[in-house]
């Protein structure tokens, strides 16, 4: 609950609410369903969100398959054109909003405090609203399937075909407004976890003493600060032209289509960063760790994320090389686009070098991370030939690009989020994920991936374009390995991608009947996350700690032998913490659990309901957000202390301010 | 734990049978598929050719970088797996190496940078025009306009569908725009693709070294019938150009009275002239038969039937006028003969009768089109595509005997 | 230091819900910055409707933006009576700043009521849709700043608010002052420099 004594009481502190705002009594319980659903713990909220995450994950590998099932052969016939539209706005709207960014922002939630040695978030309840807004704006995202059909002008929306004439279903509205909702789940964890990071680091801990994954998840955040307002207000404008007849991408009153193409690129390049430094934040936490050296070149790591964070705003353009956009804007983008190449190999250079001169362990977590660095070279390299502007129009809305994104995505992002499942899920779920599943299940993703997206480079380069519903063999050119047999063997690989992926389920569910415990330091780790029990205490930390080193906890474990400079072990993670607890800080206050975040997110989606079918329903939501607005606003971030009193207890009350 | 881990030798094999299967699907198998149409490797004239000049360097240095990574990954793990070594010092970094390794890639996009500026800027260029064709895209078809050029014996504006004719040798500028949504025009084999978008003109060079049909498709994401968006770009000799020319310049000839065709151009008369134009098509009282797609397509626009059968294609190139037979015959003329062959259009034994009749039959059924008369309440009634028009199998025919007259 | 619920001085020396505000108004700039890109793109193409000079009253349009120039002073003065702790000082300034900012709002429905009788609608043009986007957007803005006012004064009256007051009323009043400096700029682009 939300206030710990040390040493444990042997029965639940007792909890009464003294105070009631509105109607609703303050949420009290520490167990059951409602632990979660009021729940403001960022552990809790991270697990939410990841688990969230894995379910539209799911969602959007069976809209893939779809996709290859349709492909497989030529003229296909599982899908109708209007039905494929649909499916490859939603797998990719699935994929990018749903799945990768609350899959980074779980990962963010749950180790960004640990790893900077805080007990939680700077704004816990703002981060269960955040969650919240993420759920119910994914579920009405996908409402639309089941209201008259799903989007269908691609995650891209281009203008004038997102138009009520050319997409006259609701599926648009849908989108427009489920995304707006999202958005504000990354707009508020955006907030959120800046202001964290930058107030509420252990003492010691220096910006440059951070762990990088810390380091990435801060400059995803500044990306996600500055890129959400774009693509809202794009959200809006389209919005208003379709519901409220505004003219903004009506080319008959004058509009120009491009506005909403730059509208959303200057959001959706900075997306793409979004989308992959998580992960590569994720892989220089793995490396270190299973190479037993610190990660090569730090500063160059961080400074080369946030000079990706940089640049990754002037490059938006590249997305529009067959635009239209003239030959001075068109040069400019190009060379902007080469230059981000830099830091980004600076990156996998890094990474190799970590490698070197290591002593290497092969964990599940560590393959993906190597799988990582060899799989999005292949995709970055493909990036630097876009940059390319006149080759780029030849390959731009053809395979070659799909090829591309989805080495950096599933190659880049998701490689490095499956190393964060079997590095981080002893932390977690104090259990240990199968290695021998795990091997199973990291060699028929890589398989499996090179098979779907492999050969989407020749089907691209061959001439075959993106968005296509059916292709026909007029177009796949002779011989053997001609389009149509690399389309079979994308279409194959993708059901070992997806069996890939469902030994990790099974893995997860074997894992969770195995009784077996996790030890508490199971890999020899690096970083403070690792220096609390498996899992965590809701308070994290039974002593806050004072950081000396980057990978403190490391350091703490080990010394440097003066005559050979190897390391020796002085201490284990078990004395460690042992220490700590003997040591414990005694009334912890930890913020109080409460309604207000799930009402609040519950009232937006009843909000962009309205504004779709009836303007009455709207008002009702309005009033649900203004309600919870007050409640929120007058409910003290903790309970009083009047809640806490503890009869059995003698404990001295010391308010720490 | 590390006991359970499969062994170091087995991981690196796979490990290099994953790195081989990545690398190696581009680098290996790219000229596997032979003769593609829509081969971006394969160019047919100077501005693909620039193209082609400036990636294929990039492509090759991108794949030595992307082995020499790969490699490098591969010998530190066999090198630096763990064999029982103690864990070593704690290395940092070493600035100057790393130093070093940023200026190396910078380098190499500079000098690509240099390149690269090049191409574009004479990619853009228009100031060496030889000669003009408008390109209107709309949902789902490419119109071309051949406005006045005295030079190439164009008198009168041209205006077709399905096929770009263009001369060999001849600078072309395309001048692009569209009536709905974004689409974008592309031939891999003559340059690389440009959007053709609403409200706006956008300019691409076009020219071709040889005579040929050079394929190409739709590559901006245009709503149902995207993926049938198609295009052909016809090549011909100087001379085979301007008979082109000529015919399409030709007045109109009406069929015999009392034969099918006549019935066949009653029923076009009746029911097609609503939406499509043939030019010097008159009524039975004299007055010229003038198409008002504007009133009932959204685009405003359907295609100009005119001298149909001088086309090989029919429904925004989705389907072949010509049965597969003729159509292989033209495609696959050497190519000094591909003019002749082209120029004599569709006869009578080459009509490709299959498609045209179901097309008539019912066009949404064989190409996906928002044409259902129930939804077209936010688009002002008007279709998008070819309604369903309930022909009689009998008019189908009087139909199929008069266009095949429209030579 | 053990409170971790309670806005503590950390690493920045800003207590968290103040460093949030600003990061919450950093993102505001792009979300204006785009709308504004917008305008100025849009604000020529009129299709037939009225033309931005035709309609737009500058001397009204001036009083109004005085206006809500004096709410900034006075939720100054706001400020600086919560941090001498002058309960009676502060709940007067944020009433008088919220009354001013009503005056503008009101003065922002009487215009568009104007503008739309002169045949300026939502739907008329790309510079009506843009227009009517763009001061409505800062609109709300500025409803919800007189929210936020007004509820303050409720809560220092009842005095149950949680939190240090003085910076509750530092932080509307740095949300407060942003959207002031956003109207200055849309005052200056849409209103005072000619198409």
């Amino acid at each position: 609950m939300a206030i710990i004594e040390r040493p444990t009481p042997a029965a639940p502190v007792v909890v009464t609410p003294t105070e009631t705002y509105g109607l609703l009594k303050r949420p009290v319980s520490s167990t059951g369903w409602r632990s979660w659903v009021f729940t403001i713990d960022h552990k809790k909220l991270g697990i939410m969100y990841a688990v969230t995450a894995m379910f539209f994950f799911i969602v959007g590998g069976i809209e893939a398959l779809l996709i290859r099932l349709q492909l497989a052969a030529p003229n296909g016939k599982v899908l109708n054109a209007d039905l494929y539209n649909q499916m490859f706005t939603m797998h990719a709207t699935t994929m990018v909003f749903l799945f990768i960014m609350p899959m980074a922002a779980g990962f963010a939630n749950y180790f960004l405090p640990l790893q900077i040695g805080a007990r939680d978030v700077a704004f816990p309840r703002l981060n269960a609203f955040g969650f919240w807004s993420l759920l119910f704006g994914g579920i009405f995202l996908n409402l639309a399937w089941f209201l008259g059909g799903a989007a269908d002008g691609g995650w891209f929306m281009y203008a004038p075909n997102s138009g009520p004439v050319f997409s006259p279903s609701n599926g648009v509205n849908f989108w427009a407004l489920g995304l707006q909702i999202a958005g504000i789940a990354s707009l508020t964890s955006a907030i959120n976890l800046i202001i964290t990071v930058l107030n509420m680091r252990a003492p010691g801990m220096s910006l440059m003493k951070m762990p990088i994954f810390t380091w990435m998840i801060t400059v995803v955040q500044f990306l996600l600060l500055f890129a959400v307002p774009v693509i809202t207000v794009a959200l809006f404008l389209l919005m208003f032209q379709r519901n409220f007849g505004a003219r903004f991408f009506d080319v008959a009153a004058g509009a120009d289509p491009l506005l909403w193409q730059h509208l959303f690129w200057i959001f959706g390049h900075p997306e793409v960063y979004i989308l992959i430094l998580p992960s590569f934040g994720i892989i220089s936490e793995v490396l270190p760790v299973f190479s037993r050296k610190p990660l090569f070149g730090y500063p160059f790591v961080v400074f080369s994320g946030a000079a990706i964070g940089f640049v990754g705003w002037g490059v938006w353009a590249h997305h529009m090389f067959a635009s239209g956009l003239g030959p001075v804007s068109v040069a400019v983008f190009s060379v902007a686009t080469m230059a981000i190449a830099v830091p980004t190999g600076v990156k996998i250079i890094n990474w190799t070098l970590t490698m070197w001169g290591g002593k290497l362990w092969f964990t599940t977590a560590m393959k993906f991370a190597i799988g990582l660095i060899v799989l999005f070279t292949v995709g970055g390299l493909s990036g630097v030939t876009h940059s390319i502007a006149p080759s780029d129009t030849q390959q731009t809305d053809t395979y070659y690009i799909v090829a591309h994104f989805h080495y950096v995505l599933f190659g880049g992002s998701v490689l490095g989020i499956f190393a964060g499942f079997y590095y981080w899920w002893p932390k977690v779920f104090g259990k240990m994920l199968s290695e021998k599943l795990g091997s199973w299940n990291f060699w028929l993703m890589i398989i499996g991936l090179n098979l779907t997206f492999g050969p989407m480079h020749i089907l691209g380069l061959q001439g075959q374009p993106r968005r296509m519903y059916q292709w026909t063999e007029a177009r796949a050119g002779e011989g053997f390995f001609n389009l149509a047999f690399w389309n079979s063997v994308a279409s194959i690989g993708s059901f070992i991608l997806a069996i890939g992926i469902l030994i990790f389920l099974i893995n997860v569910w074997v894992t969770s009947r195995n009784p077996q415990r996790a030890p508490l330091d199971p890999w020899d780790a690096r970083s403070l996350e690792w220096m609390t029990s498996n899992p965590p205490k809701e308070h994290n930390f039974d002593v806050i700690p004072t950081v000396h080193h980057l990978d403190e906890f490391f350091h703490r474990k080990y010394e440097e032998d003066e005559a050979t400079h190897t390391m020796k072990q002085i201490t284990t993670a078990e004395d460690l913490i042992a220490e700590q607890e003997r040591n414990a800080d005694r009334h912890i206050h930890m913020p109080s659990p409460s309604y207000w975040p799930i009402v609040l997110a519950f009232g937006l989606p009843v909000i962009a309901f309205g504004l779709i079918y009836s303007y009455l329903i709207a008002v009702v939501g309005g009033v649900i957000v203004l309600f919870a607005a007050f409640g929120w606003a007058l409910e003290s971030s903790t309970a009083p202390e009047s809640d806490f009193e503890n009869p059995n207890s003698s404990a001295e009350l010391v308010k720490h301010d | 734990m590390r006991a359970s881990i499969a062994s170091v030798r087995g991981v690196l094999n796979k490990r290099c049978a994953a790195v081989v299967s990545s690398v190696g699907f581009t680098a290996l198998f790219t000229g596997c598929a032979s003769n593609a149409p829509q081969d971006t490797w394969q160019p047919k004239g100077p501005n693909a050719e620039l193209i082609d000049d400036l990636q294929q360097p990039v492509f090759a240095v991108a794949g030595v970088i992307g082995l020499i990574v790969a490699s490098a990954v591969i010998y530190t793990m066999i090198k630096y797996r763990d064999r029982g070594q103690p864990i070593p010092e704690q290395i940092h970094g070493k600035p100057a190496l790393e130093v070093t390794l940023t200026i190396i890639p910078a380098l190499i996009l500079a000098v690509v940078a240099v390149f690269t500026f090049g191409a574009i800027f004479k990619l853009a260029k228009t100031d060496d025009t030889e000669m003009i064709i408008n390109v209107t895209g709309q949902q789902w078809w490419w119109e071309y306009d051949y406005p006045v050029q005295n030079e190439f014996g164009i008198n009168q504006p041209i205006i077709t569908s399905g096929q770009l004719v263009m001369p060999i040798g001849t600078k072309v500028l395309l001048r692009e725009t569209s009536r709905d949504v974004i689409h974008s025009y592309w031939i891999p084999a003559l340059n690389g693709k440009r959007d053709a978008v609403p409200g706006r003109v956008h300019t691409l060079r076009l020219e071709a070294d040889e005579p040929g049909i050079y394929a190409g498709q739709c590559t901006e994401f245009c709503g149902l019938s995207h993926a049938n968006m198609r295009m052909e770009a016809v090549a011909l000799s100087k001379e085979d150009f301007a008979k082109w020319v000529a015919n399409q310049q030709a007045p109109y000839v009406a069929p015999a009275v009392g034969t099918l065709a006549k019935q066949g151009e009653e029923v076009f008369l009746n029911q097609c002239v609503r939406c499509h134009q043939v030019n010097g098509l008159t009524r039975a009282d004299g007055t010229p038969a003038i198409a008002a797609p504007d009133e009932n397509v959204w685009s405003g626009a359907a295609p100009n039937l005119s001298h149909l059968m001088t086309r090989n294609t029919f429904a925004g190139a989705m389907f072949d006028l010509l049965s597969k037979r003729c159509r292989d015959e033209v495609w696959n003329a050497p190519s000094d003969m591909v003019g002749a062959r082209y120029l004599e259009g569709v006869t009578e034994e080459c009509l490709n009768q299959k498609d045209l009749r179901a097309w008539l039959r019912n066009a949404p059924e064989v190409k996906p089109m928002y044409a259902n008369p129930a939804n077209l309440l936010v688009s002002n009634g008007k279709y998008r595509g070819m309604p369903y028009l309930a022909l009689s199998e009998d008019d189908i025919g009087k139909l199929v005997a008069y266009l095949i007259t429209l030579k | 230091m053990t409170d971790v619920a309670h806005g503590h001085v950390g690493g920045t020396g800003i207590s968290n819900v103040k460093l949030g505000m600003w990061a919450f108004l950093g993102s505001e700039c792009l979300l204006f910055g785009g709308l504004i890109s917008t305008y100025m793109l849009y604000r020529g193409r009129v299709t037939g409707g009225p033309r931005p000079s035709q309609i737009f009253d500058i001397p009204f349009t001036s009083v109004s933006s005085f206006v809500l120039l004096m709410s900034s002073l006075t939720m100054v003065l706001a400020v600086s009576a919560a941090h001498k702790d002058d309960d009676r000082k502060t709940n007067l300034w944020l009433t008088v700043t919220a009354l001013l900012g009503t005056t503008f709002v009101g003065g922002q429905v009487y215009e568009f009521t104007a503008f739309y009788k002169e045949g300026l609608g939502f739907s008329t043009s790309l510079f009506g849709s843009s227009f009517y986007t763009l001061t409505g957007f800062h609109g709300v803005h500025v409803t919800v700043g007189i929210i936020m006012l007004m509820s303050l004064v409720g809560i220092l009256t009842r005095s149950s608010m949680p939190g240090k007051k003085a910076e509750v009323v530092e932080i509307v009043g740095l949300y407060w002052h942003f959207v002031d400096i956003v109207w200055i700029i849309i005052f200056t682009l849409v209103y005072l420099i000619p198409v």
